[in-house]
Order: C-alpha cells, then sequence, then structure tokens
C-alpha cells in the first residue's frame, strides 16, 4: 500500500473525508474516489451506478464499489441531481484504480448549491485530515 | 482464545514481513500477525495465477506442534476427528510415515477449536498444522487429555516458517530449485510429503535446495490446486522466497496475499477456521469427510471428543456452499440474513467473496483452467461462500442473502469452481 507521500493527490480537485474528488465549478461537477481510497480498496471489479436525474443529499450513498475482497460505498460531496454516469465501467471497472482522475470517472452533478463545492478540502488539509487518522 | 485476541492488539511479523512492506503489500492484522493482504499486482491477478501458472504464499503465520511418543497415536485418536488408522485411499489403511491427513479437533458439545492437518513423520512422531495463534490452545488442550500417557507435546509457534506454492506451474518452478527433484517429486501423492525442516535429522536429506537448505515439502495446500506447502527454519525463508521468485519468472510465479487466499480457498469449498466452523456442532456440512463415519454413516469408526454431542443434537442447522449469478457479494456482519423462497430469515452467511476465475455459460460453471471452456471465454467472477441455515436445502434451491444494502439471489451447490487441480497425477505436472 502507498505511504502518504506517494499517494497522488492533485491540486485541480477539491477532496470530501470520506475519500471521494470533486472537480469542476458550480454548475457542474465530475466525482471520483482518489488514489488514498483506490489503494485501499485494491481491485475494483464492479461499480454499482444511480440513473441519471437521481436526486441525493451531501453524504448520502450514490453507488457503491466492488473489490475482490469487500463492497464499499460512495457518498455524494454536494447535494444534486445525477446528470451523467461513466458507463466505461461497467466493462472496465478497474479504470477506477488506473486513472481516478481522468478515465475513472464515476458520475456528473448538478449541484443544488453551487458554492457547496467551496467547502470541501484542498489536497494539503486532505493530508493533514488522512495524518490525523494514523 | 486469549493468545489471539492479546496479539490483536499487538500484531507478530512473520520473517518476511519486511519484504512484504519493500513491495507494496497492503496489510492487515489476520490471526495475530501482521499479513499481505495483496500487492500491488492486485487480488484479482494474483488469484488467477494461481489457476494459470503459480502463486506464493507467506504463511509463517500458522503454527506446528509436534507430538511424540508411544502415547501419541491414542491421544490424537482421541482428540482429532479423523480415523488415523483408515485415512489412506480407498482401502482406508493406517496413517504411515510420510502421508497428512485433515480433520478438525471438538471440544465437549461438538464445536470446532480448530481444522488441522496431522501428518507422521515416523512411528511415534507426529506434526500437526493449525491456524494462526491457535498453537498454544491446541497444545494446551492435547496436554490437558494425555493424562499419564508417555507423550510429549511441543508448541513450535514461530519456530517454523513456512511458505505455500500453489498452481499448475509450482512443480515445474521448484524443479529448477531442488537439488534431485525427480527423486523427491516420483511418486509423490496429494497430503504426502518428504523431507525435514531440521537439518540434524536424517529426514532432512530427503528434499534439499540446490543451495542445501533443507525444508519439508508437503503436497498440501489451502487452494484446492495442485501445489505444495513449505516448511523450514525461520532464518532460511526469505532466502528460499527470493530464489522461487527468480526461478518463477518464468513459469508467470506471483506472490500472493490473504485476500486472493481467501477468494481460492472459497472457490475450493474450504473452510475458514473461526468463520465456516466454529462454536456450532460440526455435522451437516461440505467436510463430513473429516469425520470418522463408517461406511453407511450409521455411527462412527473410533470414540473421539465430541462425538456424543454429535449424536445427540437438539436444534439442527446445515451449512452449505453458495453460488451466485453475478460477481457482486453480501458483506458479513450482525444485519447479513438468508431468506427462502418466502421471505422467511432462515440462517447467516458464514463467507461471501467473489471467486475471479469463475463464469456461467447457460446452465454451466467454468473456470479459466477448464479444459473444455468455451472459446473466447474470459469471466467476470461470480459471488460464492458458505451459508449455515436452519432448514435442510437442496442442491439446486434458490435463497437469497441479503445485508443491510444489497439483496442478491445464490443457488445451493454441492461444488463451486470446477477442474480443481489439487489431486492430479504429479508426473503431469512436471
Amino acid at each position: 500500500m502507498k505511504e502518504l507521500e506517494e499517494l497522488f493527490l492533485p491540486d485541480d480537485v477539491q477532496y470530501t473525508e470520506t475519500h471521494e474528488w470533486v472537480r469542476g465549478d458550480g454548475g457542474s461537477v465530475t466525482v471520483g474516489i482518489n488514489d488514498y481510497a483506490q489503494d485501499q480498496l485494491g481491485d475494483i471489479v464492479f461499480v454499482e451506478l444511480p440513473e441519471v436525474g437521481d436526486i441525493f443529499e451531501k453524504g448520502e450513498e450514490f453507488g457503491t464499489l466492488e473489490s475482490v475482497k469487500a463492497v464499499s460505498e460512495i457518498c455524494m460531496p454536494v447535494s444534486g441531481e445525477i446528470t451523467a454516469i461513466n458507463e466505461s465501467l461497467e466493462e472496465a471497472p478497474e479504470l477506477v484504480n488506473q486513472e481516478p482522475y481522468n478515465d475513472g470517472w464515476i458520475i456528473k452533478v448538478k449541484p443544488d448549491d453551487p458554492d457547496e463545492i467551496k467547502t470541501l478540502m484542498h489536497s494539503e488539509e486532505y493530508v493533514e485530515m488522512l495524518k490525523g487518522e494514523e | 482464545m486469549e493468545d489471539r485476541i492479546m496479539s490483536e492488539k499487538h500484531p507478530k511479523k512473520t520473517p518476511l514481513h519486511d519484504w512484504h512492506l519493500e513491495h507494496g503489500a497492503n496489510m492487515a492484522v489476520f490471526g495475530g500477525y501482521e499479513m499481505p493482504l495483496w500487492y500491488p499486482s492486485g487480488a484479482k491477478r494474483e488469484h488467477l495465477a494461481v489457476l494459470t501458472g503459480a502463486g506464493m504464499f507467506d504463511t509463517s503465520h500458522m503454527a506446528v506442534i509436534m507430538v511424540e511418543g508411544p502415547g501419541a497415536l491414542t491421544l490424537l485418536q482421541a482428540c482429532f476427528t479423523k480415523n488415523l488408522e483408515t485415512c489412506i485411499g480407498k482401502d482406508k489403511t493406517p496413517l504411515v510415515p510420510g502421508r497428512c491427513a485433515y480433520g478438525v479437533f471438538l471440544d465437549d458439545l461438538g464445536h470446532v477449536m480448530d481444522d488441522a492437518i496431522v501428518s507422521q513423520v515416523a512411528p511415534d512422531i507426529y506434526m500437526i498444522v493449525v491456524n494462526a495463534g491457535m498453537g498454544g490452545q491446541i497444545a494446551r488442550h492435547l496436554k490437558d487429555h494425555s493424562g499419564m500417557s508417555d507423550v510429549a507435546i511441543y508448541d513450535l509457534t514461530d519456530g517454523i516458517g513456512k511458505m505455500d506454492i500453489q498452481g499448475p506451474m509450482s512443480a515445474r518452478i521448484l524443479a529448477e530449485i531442488l537439488r534431485e527433484p525427480e527423486a523427491v517429486f516420483d511418486r509423490m501423492v496429494c497430503f504426502s510429503f518428504k523431507g525435514f525442516f531440521d537439518d540434524d535429522s536424517p529426514l532432512a536429506d530427503a528434499v534439499r535446495f540446490s543451495d542445501g537448505t533443507p525444508v519439508m515439502l508437503s503436497r498440501t495446500g489451502y487452494t484446492g490446486e495442485f501445489g505444495f506447502e513449505i516448511f523450514l527454519n525461520p532464518d532460511n525463508v526469505e532466502r528460499v522466497w527470493k530464489i522461487a521468485l527468480k526461478a518463477g519468472k518464468d513459469f508467470g510465479l506471483e506472490v500472493c496475499g490473504l485476500a486472493a487466499r481467501d477468494s481460492l480457498r472459497t472457490g475450493a469449498v474450504l473452510p475458514l477456521s473461526h468463520q465456516d466452523i466454529g462454536p456450532w456442532p460440526f455435522i451437516n456440512n461440505p467436510w463430513s469427510f473429516a469425520l470418522p463415519f463408517n461406511d453407511n454413516r450409521t455411527d462412527f469408526t473410533k470414540r473421539f471428543m465430541g462425538e456424543d454431542a454429535l449424536k445427540n443434537i437438539k436444534k439442527m442447522e446445515y451449512t452449505y456452499p453458495f453460488l451466485g449469478f453475478d460477481l457482486r457479494k453480501v458483506s458479513l456482519g450482525d444485519s447479513t440474513v438468508v431468506t427462502d423462497s418466502d421471505g422467511a430469515e432462515i440462517g447467516v452467511v458464514l463467507t461471501c467473496v467473489t471467486d475471479m476465475a469463475i463464469g456461467r455459460v447457460g446452465e454451466i460453471i467454468y473456470s479459466v483452467a477448464s479444459p473444455d471452456k468455451p472459446e473466447g471465454f474470459n469471466p467476470k467472477g461470480l459471488s460464492c461462500g458458505f451459508v449455515k441455515v436452519t432448514r435442510k436445502l437442496s442442491c439446486g434451491d434458490t435463497v437469497e442473502l441479503k445485508d443491510g444494502r444489497r439483496t442478491i439471489k445464490v443457488v445451493i451447490v454441492d461444488d463451486i469452481r470446477p477442474d480443481r487441480t489439487a489431486r492430479k497425477a504429479i508426473k503431469n505436472m512436471l
């Protein structure tokens, strides 16, 4: 497993306590799981996605990631409506491990409150949070 | 149980601990030891490697107990479920030096303390391999029941190193690095062993690596596939591990962690101690070969601890293997239940994993290793495991498994991963 220093945590996204990342401005955001999460989960073999049009609150579970060993929930970083789901993940769930911030994106959301994304963590804050969990 | 609980807070390390960290293993505590769950190649690749090439596992967390003396056989016959006088082959001959037998240790209630493999090293000398953290408890159990008999029991926990090589290429890999592979593999049947881990023993010359390292090489394992368990001095573990890795490169050898170990053994319908077998009567399960039943199953062929309880069960429970219709699993836990077709709760889920190497084609299950698999067969895997229910079920019955989040339909089966290779004649594997 990766040490904290080895984790790839880019600056063009923001982070949640439950290890999702969010990219975008207030109008439309893209969501996935970060390098720490994919490293901890191991091989993702199945992704359960919501339907386009579904509406969730921030923190609510919107899907699951199935690894060889276990099933993990993925949670909404902001409240809003699902506008797109990454259909490539049906045939290639491993994209979540291989390209967590690009081809392994999971959903796109139209946030209820365009400013809610500003409450999320940047990479330095997220690393501090991980250190605190150790 | 106290040994294991203490060790969970201060986990022990195997000789390969630092090697695992250096090679990016994702670690977790199991049985009181910090062990690799998987390596960067991932648990799916590790599972598939054992089916198509070979996988190597650090198993030094397991415990070895020696039972020696004229009273050893009597003690084992009383405490171990397998009848060691009738455990070899269809002719039911006794355990002899070089042969191994699988069984369980039961308490007076017929509950499983642990499962184990017993090997006869020499007349009056037996080696028992139990699970991680169980050496102390099982050794004490044997001592408590040895009475005045002439028997010595030695708990060798952390004193013996162990690694497993499993998969169709495992003998070919070992042939590259053993001193006399033809002699070692000659007539080596499943559940037999040669050599010894103690260099001072005359048995040690039977199996040595090219550099002289003595090992006990046993045709046993926990994957259901052709392979070996290697017992050796802990000081030699890292060196032999690296020698085997180098030799295995050309044969598709992957190092494997506990995640792949778990999915492989489940697909092979092998129980995990303290999960699939445990504090309930050891009866009505897929492992009746561990009990000394007579031919028509009306009685047992010997007296042993726990026998009376097994014959007097008030509330029957049944443990069955199951197979899902896709790879999705349920989580284990108090809120996970098994329901029948009417929605009535009938039991619990003991194990639920994904066997990544199998898939359904119509009604038939194939594995990636099936010789008759259809062209282009590229399975996504199927969920599988064991349920324990309060009702008798038959093969083909469907039940539902529900955890707090998900419901999956599964079918009761008598076998999971097809075309397993553990028992293949060794001459075909060289």
